[in-house]
């Protein structure tokens, strides 16, 4: 198990390491040892760790507990717990006269077990060296001390390895040296670090390795930067592009509404003139009859009603006009399509009359109404009804405008206009809604190509829809307000 | 409409008005039942001919501009039917090519919608006016003819020689008889005709189309 937790070693210099942290230090009296191992305990204890001291002459376990105890405010207990075992290096190393360093290696790690099993952070160990026989034993050891540095690493463990400096020799202390992670000597009264050589490379290639990284790291983030700057300065370059080309397409919509109006300028005012002509007649029939003697109310109350309701309908006609002239930002609504259908059919009256084209009318009964643009829609319809007129124009034969409304499934709504005109010449199937694409002598070609535009806006979709008999369909499909649809279905269900 | 309150000639006068549009048709009908006319209206020129009595009386307003057949194609349908009642024109204006083929056809007046009252009275009335005209010159006829008719071959010979200018002793000559004879004839044809004087006598007989 490993913990990313850092323990404190309580030994000033040497600050907080990380669980597998294996060092030594030199002592050359009793003090020093007592000096490094306390700080080093009570840190221990207090991070709650298991604690075990190896002690070899000439300190005495009564030395050490009465140190402890005079350092460590609750030592007692943390003995009387357990928390705290001290053991002498004889027993502990050695089964009889032997070093047993296979019983030691099993030590440790029953030690460590127990650590975690019993809730302790880990296990934290100081162990003195002064009773080995080094003439005997030493090569041994250091092979133990050697596998001691390279498994502790993995393991919840700290260790502090002890020796005695007098009469170690040069070799030995190189030995030592190189089978711990860092030293720690004497200085000033005070500890300090003493690395060893294979720390230091370690620690300088680390350098390196976290220089050369963070390097790399710097270079990626500014390349990322960069490219972050790219992306964002070509969304706002194509956000620039769409709302331009929006504002175009909305211009350019108007500008077709308007010519509309300007060609259908003698229907609109046929279409005014109408309830004016119902106005002024009721108005004077009204004053007729209040003159008479004795005044008939009566009638002249149904002249008043009839005004009213012409005024209204003068109203309505006037309102779409100047709705679909004026240049109004595109504004969602609900649209009853049915309803759309009738006052766009009113504007375009007085151009089917002269031209005797039959009207003829198949609007789908609770038909769903739809969210979009009022104006828009509006003009798609009264496109494909001019289409379709025009469409008539030179036909000898009967001239039939059949408008229909359906909901061919249950989240769609469907319109088509068919007329039954010269019909579409093949070869100019696949152009009909190009851009400036027109068989007329006096278009513009921007009609079905801005209906379809439009459409597409609206989700929906618009095509000319090939069928048997003679003429034209153009047909278009618009997503249904199904939130409403959805009421409808529970509530039938 | 009471047909006793109204001042203008006899009780069948009636205004025919055609007009496919609701607005025109309820208010040009209130318009003309407030001036004591009798109105009869009409949603198109179908239901007006389906409707239309032989012997109407009045004037027709017609809408021009209509949906099925048009205002022009009733007033042709009217004289190929032998339907003599005037017509006034109603027109938008855009409808300027309508309306010369309109007067063309003899339409009598023109009323640009939306109608002033005034113009709409002076036409009615003068329409009505015209078919009063037109109806006792009918009238006429009809007397006329059904006098002529009661003349024998031999008395016609005599009318059509007599109005022409021959002097009696020629008729006599041409028609192989005495002129003794051709006077008993003429006398007859007089009386048969209800004439007092040759001048009344030439009259009738170029109303009947004698003198060609």
């Amino acid at each position: 198990m490993k913990d990313e937790q850092l323990r404190p070693t309580g030994i000033g210099a040497v600050g907080d390491v990380p669980w597998g942290t294996h060092f030594f230090l030199f002592h050359e009296t009793k003090e020093d040892l007592i000096d490094a191992n306390i700080p080093y305990f009570q840190a221990g204890l207090e991070t709650k760790e298991l604690c075990m001291w190896v002690i070899a002459d000439p300190l005495t376990e009564e030395e050490v507990r009465y140190s402890l105890k005079h350092s460590i405010p609750d030592f007692e207990d943390h003995f009387e717990k357990g928390n705290i075992e001290i053991v002498r290096g004889r027993e502990w190393y050695m089964t009889g006269d032997d070093l047993d360093l296979e019983k030691v290696t099993r030590g440790w790690k029953q030690n460590t077990d127990r650590a975690l099993n019993s809730g302790y952070a880990g296990f934290r160990l100081s162990a003195d060296t002064a009773w080995l026989d080094k003439r005997r034993d030493w090569k041994a050891f250091c092979e133990y001390e050697k596998e001691v540095n390279d498994s502790i690493v993995d393991a919840p463990m700290l260790a502090l390895c002890t020796y005695p400096l007098p009469g170690s020799a040069a070799a030995e202390i190189l030995d030592v040296a190189r089978t711990h992670q860092f030293a720690i000597a004497r200085r000033n009264k005070g500890w300090e670090v003493v690395e060893t050589s294979e720390l230091k490379q370690a620690k300088a290639e680390i350098l390196r390795l976290n220089n050369n990284l963070e390097r790399r790291v710097m270079e990626r983030t500014r390349q990322l930067t960069a490219a972050n700057e790219e992306l964002r300065r070509q969304m706002a370059e194509r956000r620039r592009a769409e709302e331009a080309l929006l504002t175009a397409q909305a211009e350019l919509a108007h500008v077709t509404r308007v010519t509309a109006m300007g060609e259908l300028a003698a229907s609109i005012v046929h279409e005014v003139t109408q309830p004016l002509t119902g106005i002024v007649s009721n108005g004077n029939a009204c004053l007729n009859w209040l003159a008479n003697v004795p005044p008939n109310i009566e009638k002249a109350r149904g002249a008043v009603e009839r005004i009213i309701r012409d005024t209204n309908r003068a109203s309505e006609v006037i309102h779409d006009i100047r709705t679909l002239v004026k240049n109004t930002p595109p504004h969602k609504e609900e649209v009853d399509l049915n309803d759309l259908i009738y006052r766009t059919l009113a504007l375009a009256n007085g151009e089917m009359t002269p031209e005797q084209v039959e009207l003829q009318t198949e609007l789908a009964a609770g038909l769903p109404s739809v969210v979009g643009d009022r104006v828009q829609l509006q003009q798609v319809l009264l496109n494909l009804i001019m289409n379709a007129i025009e469409a008539m124009r030179t036909v000898s034969g009967r001239r039939l405008l059949t408008i229909q409304s359906a909901m061919r499934d249950p989240k769609s709504v469907t319109v088509s206009v068919h007329d039954s005109g010269v019909g579409i010449d093949p070869q100019n199937a696949d152009h009909l809604f190009d851009a400036f694409f027109t068989t007329k002598s006096q278009g513009m070609g921007m009609g079905l190509s801005i209906c379809r535009t439009i459409i597409s806006a609206h989700g929906g979709h618009l095509s000319n829809v090939a069928k048997a008999s003679t003429g034209a369909t153009f047909e278009f499909t618009l997503p249904a307000d199904v939130v409403k649809s959805d009421n409808v279905d529970i509530a039938t269900a | 409409m009471t047909p006793g309150r109204h001042t203008e000639g006899p009780t069948n006068e009636t205004v025919f008005l055609i007009d496919d549009d609701l607005s025109v048709r309820e208010g040009l009908t209130a318009l003309i039942e407030s001036m004591d006319l009798p109105v009869r209206a009409f949603g198109s020129a179908a239901d007006f001919l389906t409707a239309q009595p032989e012997e109407a009386e009045g004037c027709v307003v017609l809408d021009v501009n209509m949906p099925g057949m048009n205002g022009l194609d009733l007033q042709r349908e009217m004289n190929s039917a032998g339907i003599p009642l005037p017509v006034i024109f109603l027109t938008g204006h855009g409808d300027i090519p309508m309306t010369v083929r309109a007067l063309k056809a003899g339409a009598v007046h023109f009323l640009t919608k939306p109608v002033r009252e005034d113009d709409l009275l002076a036409a009615v009335r003068q329409a009505l006016e015209t078919d009063r005209k037109a109806r006792s010159e009918r009238a006429e006829m009809r007397r006329l003819r059904e006098r002529f008719d009661l003349l024998a071959p031999r008395e016609r010979q005599v009318m059509h020689l007599v109005t022409a200018g021959r002097l009696n002793k020629q008729i006599a000559h041409e028609l192989g008889i005495s002129e003794r004879t051709v006077k008993l004839y003429r006398g007859q044809v007089m009386r048969k005709m209800g004439v007092d004087s040759l001048a009344d006598l030439v009259q009738h007989a170029q109303k009947l189309g004698l003198l060609s």
